[in-house]
């Protein structure tokens, strides 16, 4: 047939706003049961850490540090933060709303940023709520033991924390980009953050002289650790140096930067079906 | 205003959509038929950029999808009512659907009423959602944006009938606004009743198109007759040998003959005939000859497909 195609009436709309798609994707991440659990689950497991900490130190009449309570209360929020950063990705596929996701707004690299503003926003407010109820419970503590309350957390290490928790989170979000299936991303996630930590690079650290050198090249904590501690993995105070950046940064490029740099390509091409 | 123009989608040796091109036009409907896997979904997800194309295009207005500017209020699209998170209420669904593309909140009430579900059935979740109710749903969510152009791939599916007959008039209405649709069906008689024209995919390839006068004149072309006899074996065979093409039917047979040869045969092999009327040369018989070369299921004792003459070329 001979006609001209139509036009479409383009004065209707503009693009879409990033900050629209990121209040959108926010909404995705706490409009379902799954996502409230999660969040009830962190909360609750948050409060379950204050009540027994207050618990112990007040029989014990115990004395704790904000340093303590910073490495107790960061166990909890490392290991479920990133479990958000994985689903709201690996949801969209398992649960195959991309096909209208991405219909709304094909431009896949803006929902995916979208995605990783609104989930980063959760997992800062996450450490934050963490950070106070740590605080509380300090004070908790404080008073009920009568002891003096100890703060003896400066700045650096409050900021360096918070980067290797959101190192982690982004590392959930990498390899959930990469894998784009919740419990194959989860399985890794725990493998690389948990396993093997505990059972490889612990041992290794500890037997041979080589790993010592090699393994801050590789494993996220044990490079970031002397920026964080001030310590080595093994818990020995070391001096930083720019080797410890540069190992820092590195282990960040290895497991945040080149998995969500191979995922997002795959998501850019991949057929949604 | 959807054209395609020479799409072709491969995947690796197998080539899912085969050099196709057609347009569909404002104002009217737009069948897309042929059996599962022929390509019609494949081609639709093209057209909204979900799969990409391996050589040739589709636009939209004259725009590729990627460039049209909050496409969901241009393009209403139902590819599959069952991709949703199941964990979302059907409202749920649609305010995200509206919230992403600007929409104020009473358009999601609206639109829940306009496709019939209850306020209650809104508030379910999409788990426990029968297939019909998808489907409703799903054109909610596709007219949410007021769009002048819908691709719905199978959206009588699942549907009773008197759902099929409300789908029907919701459509009829919207070309004849000025929209244009597109719909894809496996289901003939689904479309055969609302499509102004229909394009026939058959392992990729288009193997017809026209209005439904326009196919049925080709079809013509090949005479049917259904024959009915108290003794089917005996004029089967002998339809057979004198070189007929021959399928059951029902109680009796379909053969590729006119009534006057079959009762010629009949008289000479002395069969008593209780039925013989000109073949139901319906859309159906045609859609199933023209796709049975491609089809799962070739039909028996049929001849070959011959291409369709008269068909209006894009």
């Amino acid at each position: 047939m001979s006609t001209a195609p139509l036009t479409l009436d383009l004065s209707k709309s503009g693009p879409v706003p990033f900050g629209r798609i990121v209040t959108v994707e926010w909404r995705k991440m706490v409009d379902t049961k799954s996502g409230i659990w999660l969040m009830a689950i962190t909360g609750g497991l948050l409060a379950l850490v204050m009540a027994l900490v207050v618990l112990i130190v007040g029989l014990n009449n115990g004395q704790v540090s904000a340093r303590d309570l910073v490495q107790i209360f960061t166990f909890p929020v490392s290991i479920l933060i990133p479990v958000f950063g994985i689903l709201v990705v690996t949801s969209e596929w398992s649960q195959r709303n991309n096909l209208t996701t991405f219909t709304l707004e094909p431009h896949r690299l803006r929902v995916m940023g979208a995605k990783l503003v609104a989930v980063s926003a959760l997992a800062v407010g996450t450490i934050a709520l963490a950070f106070v109820l740590g605080a509380l419970t300090n004070l908790l503590c404080g008073a009920v033991t009568g002891n003096p309350l100890v703060w003896d957390l400066d700045a650096s290490q409050l900021a360096w924390t918070v980067v290797t928790q959101m190192a982690f989170f982004a590392m959930g979000y990498a390899l959930a980009c990469l894998l784009l299936n919740t419990p194959g991303a989860i399985a890794l996630f725990y493998v690389v953050a948990l396993v093997l930590p505990l059972v490889v690079w612990g041992p290794l650290y500890f037997i041979f002289d080589w790993a010592k050198d090699v393994l801050p090249w590789i494993d996220i904590n044990t490079a970031l650790s002397p920026l964080t501690t001030g310590a080595n993995f093994a818990g020995e105070p070391v001096d930083v140096e720019l080797i410890n950046y540069v190992q820092g940064a590195w282990t960040l490029i290895l497991w945040v930067g080149i998995p969500v740099t191979l995922g997002l390509w795959r998501i850019l091409r991949a057929e949604v079906k | 205003m959807i054209t395609v123009d020479r799409l072709t989608v491969s995947y690796g040796k197998f080539t899912a959509v085969d050099d196709i091109s057609f347009t569909a036009q404002p104002g009217r409907v737009t069948g897309f038929l042929g059996p599962n896997g022929a390509g019609k979904s494949t081609t639709m997800r093209v057209m909204v950029g979900l799969t990409p194309a391996t050589s040739g295009q589709v636009t939209i207005g004259g725009l590729r999808y990627h460039d049209i500017p909050n496409p969901g209020v241009h393009i209403g699209s139902l590819l599959d009512a069952s991709a949703q998170h199941a964990g979302r209420t059907g409202r749920e669904i649609l305010t995200i659907g509206a919230q992403t593309m600007g929409l104020p909140k009473k358009r999601v009430d609206e639109m829940i009423e306009l496709v019939g579900l209850t306020d209650s059935e809104s508030a379910r979740r999409l788990r426990n959602y029968s297939l019909g109710m998808r489907q409703r749903l799903g054109l909610a969510h596709a007219l949410l944006g007021d769009p002048s152009v819908l691709i719905l791939d199978e959206p009588a599916n699942g549907l009773d009938p008197a759902g099929i007959r409300w789908m029907r008039g919701l459509l009829k209405g919207y070309a004849d606004r000025g929209g244009t649709v597109l719909l894809s069906s496996h289901l003939l008689h689904e479309v055969e009743q609302i499509a102004d024209e229909m394009i026939l995919i058959g392992h990729g390839k288009i193997v017809a198109r026209g209005d439904k006068a326009t196919l049925l004149a080709g079809a013509n072309s090949t005479a049917v007759a259904m024959v009915t006899s108290l003794d089917n074996l005996t004029l089967g065979n002998a339809l057979t040998a004198a070189g007929h093409g021959v399928e059951p039917a029902g109680t009796g047979l379909k053969v590729l003959a006119t009534p006057e040869q079959v009762g010629r045969i009949a008289l000479a092999s002395g069969v008593v005939l209780t039925d013989l009327r000109a073949g139901g040369a319906g859309l159906e018989d045609l859609f199933l000859e023209l796709t049975s070369a491609t089809a799962r299921e070739a039909v028996p004792g049929m001849a070959p497909p011959a291409p369709i003459p008269g068909g209006i070329p894009a």
